[in-house]
């Protein structure tokens, strides 16, 4: 029976999609002190201010991330709520995990925590949610000693490393992105879990370039596969898709009729940089001009391949939007080869140099990606050892991020600029 | 010159001590010594974690160093981590 009266999170069910609130009273009845939760929340909705206090000192020995304090300002009215701290879990590279090894997670936290679970958090750890402080060390000692599960990351720690399905299941992975993200998981294991930074820092791994974790949007560096030669196209696959015997994007819109395909309309036409044509029956594209946005490979699966020269893209510095609103990553390395071969040597070396930098001058919580655009690409592009390319400039002569030194310019910046243009038109 | 690594546990211990307030960013002890790297004065930090000279006080997405009898958790008592 309920504890507290709801009204208002009980409208919260009454919509068509599922209800936290229907989760959380259905969890009650097993843990009562989810009751609490239900009705501190509702004393929020009425009042219009948490009741939450967030952080605090509370973690397992050893580790200084993984564990976030969190406390109810009503601890007498709501008790079930008095410490409800969160746990993070480190998820397995690409969310391969067996149902014995969730079943095991969930068992354990019903016997410490609330067993209220959040699959996954945005980084992609597992979340529990809410448990008191006593319980945390027990909790962590037969997580890691039953089941063998690691926590993840909190803080101004290296955040629980993500990364796509990759070559295990996907044929456009161009970088064994589950070797990438398991390596340099290890590799960086006292960064993850423990404090190291001005700020949080993540890194994500996306086999190609449809970046399936979203690592551009959300990671400090987004490893994204990609390919510097040509597309590979099997002109006989294309002409059986022109002639409807394959259907687009692998049929995944066949529920409806949209008609016979379309190459021009629907592949052609789409391509951001034009840079596909019909020549003779056959596909030509002017690969020059590729920006690797994938559509023609996605609708086209079977004709287009990524090319076979491939590697990875490493672009820099996007955030969620806390302060200044959302940032996407900029791009700084076009091309890198990403291979266990040489323990990507070549990417930690980047990496290390980002960090190198950032801790020396970034503010205090300030992701990396704030502190470049507070201190400007150029000086970005100078710390990395990298020389301005074009793709490094957001839009040609409106927001150039590239600007000449003078020691750069032949004549330097008093040079006869009329005698120049006797001899170069403008 | 860089400091010595029992110097510098000195000097950070120091102004975890006297610093105004008692939660304090690793950046905050990089002062301690200019000529220590930013990475060394983190595992340094660290080290003084793992003996119980220093602990973690964590927002959940930052995380901030004390002198354990300077800080109080939510409970009232004061840390042991």
């Amino acid at each position: 029976m309920a504890k507290h009266e709801t009204p208002l999170l009980d409208e919260l069910e009454k919509g068509p999609w599922p209800s936290f609130v229907t989760d959380i009273k259905r969890q009650a009845e097993k843990k009562p002190e989810c009751w609490d939760i239900l009705g501190q929340v509702e004393l929020s909705y009425k009042e219009r201010i948490t009741h939450w206090k967030h952080g605090g000192i509370v973690g397992v020995f050893g580790y200084g991330g993984g564990i976030v304090g969190r406390y109810s300002d009503m601890p007498k009215r709501f008790p079930g709520v008095e410490h409800f701290h969160t746990v993070r879990l480190a998820q397995p590279a690409s969310k391969y995990y067996t149902t014995k090894h969730l079943r095991d997670i969930c068992d354990l936290w019903e016997k410490y925590g609330s067993g209220m679970t959040n699959m996954h958090g945005s980084t992609g750890d597992i979340i529990m949610l809410g448990c008191r402080t006593e319980a945390l060390e027990p909790f962590f000692y037969e997580l890691t000693h039953n089941i063998q599960q690691d926590l993840g990351g909190s803080g101004s720690n290296l955040r629980t490393p993500a990364n796509c399905l990759g070559q295990s299941r996907c044929e456009w992975a161009c970088y064994d992105t589950e070797e990438a993200c398991h390596h340099l998981t290890m590799h960086y294991q006292d960064e993850i879990h423990r404090p190291a930074f001005p700020y949080k820092f993540k890194f994500k791994f996306s086999g190609c370039p449809n970046d399936c974790v979203a690592a551009i949007a959300r990671s400090d560096v987004a490893v994204i596969g990609t390919w510097r030669d040509n597309i590979r196209i099997d002109q006989a696959a294309v002409k059986e898709y022109v002639a409807g015997n394959i259907p687009g994007n692998g049929g995944a819109h066949a529920g409806r009729d949209w008609g016979k395909f379309d190459i021009q309309k629907e592949v052609i036409a789409l391509c951001p940089t034009e840079c596909m044509w019909m020549e003779g029956g056959e596909l030509k594209i002017d690969d020059s001009e590729c920006t690797r946005c994938m559509h023609c490979i996605n609708v086209m699966p079977k004709a287009l391949r990524p090319g076979a020269d491939q590697g990875a893209t490493i672009c820099c510095g996007a955030k969620a939007p806390i302060l200044d609103g959302a940032q996407f990553a900029t791009l700084i390395v076009p091309f890198m080869k990403a291979s266990a071969d040489n323990e990507f040597e070549e990417l930690i070396e980047f990496i290390e140099k980002i960090w190198d930098w950032w801790m020396e001058v970034g503010k205090n919580r300030e992701r990396v990606g704030e502190t470049m655009q507070r201190i400007g690409l150029p000086t970005f592009i100078k710390v990395m050892d990298l020389e301005p390319i074009p793709q490094h400039i957001k839009e040609p002569r409106s927001n150039p991020y590239v600007f000449w030194q003078e020691e750069e310019v032949e004549g330097g910046f008093e040079r006869d600029v009329d005698e120049f243009r006797a001899r170069h038109a403008a | 010159m860089a400091l010595s690594k029992d110097e510098l546990k000195a000097a950070i211990i120091k102004k975890a001590e006297t610093a105004p307030k008692p939660q304090l960013y690793i950046k905050d002890f990089y002062a301690c010594d200019p000529d220590t790297k930013p990475r060394e004065m983190k595992n340094v930090a660290n080290d003084l974690v793992k003996e119980g000279k220093l602990m973690f006080w964590s927002s959940g997405s930052t995380t901030m160093y004390a002198i354990p009898s300077r800080i109080k958790n939510e409970e009232g008592t004061s840390g042991v981590n």
